[in-house]
């Protein structure tokens, strides 16, 4: 499967009418994404807002992040299953708005989860705080269930981005990257000397909140299984993930998955990147025994010499990382693994919540418990009464001068488990 | 297979009692995880991990276990990965803020969701028996 | 601006006075720096001086630990220090003890910051390594300019009060304390290419060791006792009157083998203990009590047991490195596979 991407650089972001993108700025009307989302009658009120890097903006709480792409060739549409028809994605040519981003925002549930700060230290800690960002607060219809309103929020979201999308449809890329998968049997003519590697990705699904999307299936539902890793680059995966901040993966994580980007500048070189095997972090036991026997099985029935496997959330994910690691190490496959940690403030408690000796190959995304003062900003962007409500704050973050004092895990992103950032811990 | 669900969570109380037997514990998500432990010693085995959730636990009140009778002695699997959340929990220290009404309604809610996939999957294992 | 007032503290053998024969120094405070001080005041340039140095000798202050702490706390206290450095002492445990004990006791008992500098075996470092901060060294003075380049600019951060970065930032061994520092690349790409290192078969290092729990598969039981040839063993530290080998009250280096052929008992006398770690009185009244030759010659006669090996060993067990231990059990394993031994009973204190 090849895919090429060509890389629109969005320069600028302003509200205007008519909506367009031309020479890197992107205009949007509004009134006109307003009136989209609100066709939703599930939504009762949405409200744009943009927050540029540097700014002293605050933008909480988010629920996910999503880049704007467009598919120009090839079969399918963005998003397949979800917003697009269920085609298989992942080959032709997708246009990819760099330089921006789709916030969605609104509370969903009472507490609070997920701050992007735009400028000051916290900014450090994010990946978003370098994009312009369209924000939407979203508001639910009166009385309505919980479920239904994160389906509606989400769904604003990924609409919103395909909205964007369209407006790049004839603009002529800055640059543009081949990302090619050969077939089993193609591969092992071409590269026959070169190590076969493989991506282990585990989705967060888990009930409300905790969910991700392969082709519009709940990944609750899935049983471990073989992606290409192209059709990633065109939304095969969506996150339906809010929890927590810090380690979920959103849907922008999703669409430039970065163990994928750098396998793929290593493909042919150094290793031969096999494919991608996406398996789940179910709550039931058998499900978590089932999937990883299924990831092992796959891991050696493509031939792999070695593995990269990944993970999304706290505490229960650790036992099907652990799991995982250890029947593909049994196989005689080399892992590395990638997560973050929970050592406590101070960094002296057991990071993770599952270990075996099996994982020797560890990188992490660091301590989310470490504590961060994030100075007051001149503008919240989302809901007013956030403030002492942030997971991983308490009664008394809130400080006198309008500061926060909280744990890294409010930061949305700030300790990826895909090694999405360079922030680690010894 | 007798399956039970141990919880502290009045809407768990609400959604499956008269479907799966529901052990309603009135007490912290702490109190909930050492009586799943306790029955562990008593025979029963873990159906769903009992770190449930992203959500820290000193953020949410509630946690939900399903659990599973078993016949013949302990299962020291169960026993060790409850101990082990056990530590986790602990370690996390309490809830650190007083929750209003709605948002204490909110966690039930995502608590129930969590246990209730797990729930299905394990009524379906039964009919299979 | 003021120069920072350093404190250092060196044994017997990096102030000259002697080797191990010059071990029983007792403590005593000079003026400036000495030894490798000279080496650390050249990495301070400005910033910093060693107003004292302390020197002690290895055996004087394990075997006066309290005395020689207190005194030396005193004399810390009294020069004003900013921040104490110790050693470095590589992989010499017993100044690695001394090193360790200073740091620590200077910064509980006074809040004065401490570093010093090991070699990752040392059993100084799984001591101290959470009360103090450990530079990582070689593991011997070949390695003192390495180590000092380390250990000067962390003792003026810790003199300054600064942020403290992550161990591989900073240099120190872990203190079981987890700390984040931003990396040159992202995880994902420092993912691919520890993966690419460890399928070439080259050394890598996790970002994360998984705690481990030595865990060692026992062996099955012994089907017959009665016939089954046992052998004694010790960490207590029982050796011949005399100790002709020499071995040490603490990080032992070696083990014994000794003969107990014939022997009924291990008379009073002819056996002591050599182990520094707890009070030898009983142990040399009654060598017995720690390794239990008179027991299980009574069982060999009695017919439970099917023989009592002719040879036992001992080492000392306190402060020693899991290194040795590994070492010499290995070697002491060998040695009592080959004289068809079915069982050891192993004792320690």
């Amino acid at each position: 499967m090849k895919l090429e991407l060509g890389y629109l650089r969005v320069t600028d972001l302003r509200f205007g009418s008519p909506s367009a993108f031309c020479n890197g700025v992107l205009t949007i009307d509004a009134e006109a994404v307003r009136a989209m989302i609100l066709e939703n009658d599930k939504v009762a009120d949405v409200q744009l807002d943009i927050a540029k890097p540097g700014e002293s903006i605050r933008i909480t709480p988010v629920k996910d992040v999503i880049q704007p792409r467009i598919k120009i060739e090839g079969p399918g549409g963005m998003f397949p299953g979800t917003i697009s028809k269920v085609d298989t994605v992942g080959s032709g040519k997708t246009y990819v708005l760099e330089g921006m981003s789709v916030v969605t925002a609104g509370k969903i549930v009472g507490f609070q989860e997920g701050i992007i700060d735009m400028s000051g230290p916290g900014a450090d800690y994010t990946p978003f705080s370098r994009l312009l960002n369209l924000v939407l607060v979203i508001t639910p219809a009166e009385g309505l269930p919980q479920h239904e309103y994160e389906q509606a929020v989400r769904s604003a979201g990924l609409k919103t981005a395909v909205w964007i999308g369209e407006l790049a449809r004839n603009a002529v890329p800055d640059r543009s990257m081949i990302y090619e998968t050969p077939g089993i049997r193609e591969g092992m003519a071409l590269y026959p000397d070169l190590p076969r590697v493989g991506y282990v990705m585990m989705l967060q699904s888990q009930g409300l909140l905790h969910d991700t999307y392969v082709y519009g299936v709940d990944a609750k539902r899935i049983l471990p299984t073989v992606l290409y890793p192209t059709e990633l680059m065109d939304g095969a995966i969506i996150s339906g993930n809010c929890v927590s901040a810090c380690d979920k993966n959103t849907t922008y994580h999703h669409l430039n998955n970065s163990v994928i980007e750098d396998l793929y500048a290593k493909h042919g070189k150094e290793l031969n990147f096999v494919g991608v095997i996406i398996t789940n972090e179910n709550v039931y036991l058998a499900d978590k025994q089932r999937s990883s026997d299924f990831t092992a099985k796959l891991c050696e029935y493509l031939g792999l010499d070695g593995a990269i496997i990944s993970q999304e959330g706290f505490g229960n994910p650790d036992t099907d990382l652990i799991m995982n690691c250890r029947k593909i190490e049994a196989k005689g496959i080399k892992t590395v693994i990638i997560t973050d940690e929970y050592a406590g403030q101070d960094g002296r408690s057991q990071s993770l919540a599952d270990s075996d000796p099996a994982a020797d190959a560890c990188v992490t995304g660091g301590n989310a418990n470490m504590v961060i003062t994030l100075p007051p900003m001149d503008r919240v962007i989302g809901t007013l009464d956030y403030v002492t409500r942030i997971a991983g704050g308490n009664q008394n973050s809130l400080q006198p001068d309008g500061s926060i004092v909280a744990e890294l895990q409010v930061i949305t992103g700030a300790t990826n488990e895909t090694g999405f950032n360079r922030l680690s811990a010894r | 297979m007798k399956i039970l669900i141990i919880s502290n969570n009045p809407l768990i109380l609400r959604t499956w009692d008269g479907k799966i037997p529901v052990r309603y514990i009135d007490g912290s998500a702490p109190e909930v995880l050492l009586a799943v432990r306790d029955l562990c010693h008593l025979g029963y085995r873990l159906l769903t991990h009992p770190l449930s959730g992203s959500i820290k636990p000193n953020e949410t009140p509630y946690k939900s276990v399903l659990l599973a009778g078993t016949c013949c002695g302990t299962d020291t699997e169960s026993i060790l990965l409850t101990e082990n959340a056990i530590d986790v929990v602990q370690r996390f220290g309490p809830i650190r803020r007083n929750w209003q009404e709605r948002e204490l309604k909110d966690f039930q809610l995502v608590d129930a969701s969590l246990l209730a996939g797990a729930a299905e999957s394990a009524i379906a294992d039964l009919k299979e028996i | 601006m003021e120069k920072l007032r350093v404190v250092h503290y060196i044994n017997q053998f990096y102030a000259g006075i002697g080797g191990e024969e010059k071990a029983d120094t007792p403590a005593e405070l000079r003026t400036g720096a000495v030894g490798p001080g000279l080496a650390l005041t050249a990495q301070f340039g400005e910033r910093a001086e060693i107003v004292a140095t302390i020197v002690c000798g290895d055996s004087r202050f394990n075997e006066n630990m309290e005395e020689t702490t207190a005194q030396i706390l005193a004399w810390v206290a009294a020069q004003r220090a900013d921040v104490l450095i110790a050693g470095p002492a590589f992989n010499a445990g017993r100044y690695g003890v001394a090193c360790g004990t200073v740091c620590s006791e200077v910064t509980e008992k006074l809040g004065i910051p401490a570093v010093t500098g090991m070699y990752v075996e040392n059993p100084g470092v799984d001591m101290y390594r959470d009360k103090t901060y450990i530079i990582s060294t070689k593991n011997s003075a070949a390695g003192m300019r390495d180590a000092v380049k380390k250990m000067a600019p962390l003792a003026l951060k810790l003199a300054l009060h600064e942020r403290i970065g992550a161990s591989v930032e900073e240099g120190y061994l872990p203190r079981g304390e987890r700390v984040n520092f931003f990396e040159k690349e992202r995880g994902s790409l420092r993912a691919v290419e520890m993966l690419l290192r460890k399928l070439h078969g080259e050394t890598f290092e996790t970002e994360y060791p998984m705690p481990s729990f030595d865990r060692v598969a026992p062996s099955p039981a012994l089907k017959d006792l009665s016939h089954a040839k046992i052998a004694l063993v010790t960490s207590g530290g029982i050796v011949p009157h005399g100790n002709p080998d020499r071995i040490e009250a603490s990080s032992a280096s070696r083990f014994g083998e000794y003969c107990i052929a014939g022997l009924d008992t291990l008379q009073s006398g002819d056996w002591e203990t050599a182990h520094g770690g707890y009070d030898p009185v009983y142990a040399n009244a009654d060598p017995n009590c720690v390794l239990p030759a008179d027991a299980l010659r009574r069982l060999e006669k009695e017919g439970v047991i099917g023989k009592l090996h002719d040879l036992f060993y001992s080492t000392v067990g306190n402060g020693t490195a899991v290194a040795s231990a590994k070492k010499f059990a290995q070697e002491i394993g060998r040695r009592l596979l080959d004289s068809g031994v079915d069982a050891v009973l192993l004792t320690s204190t």
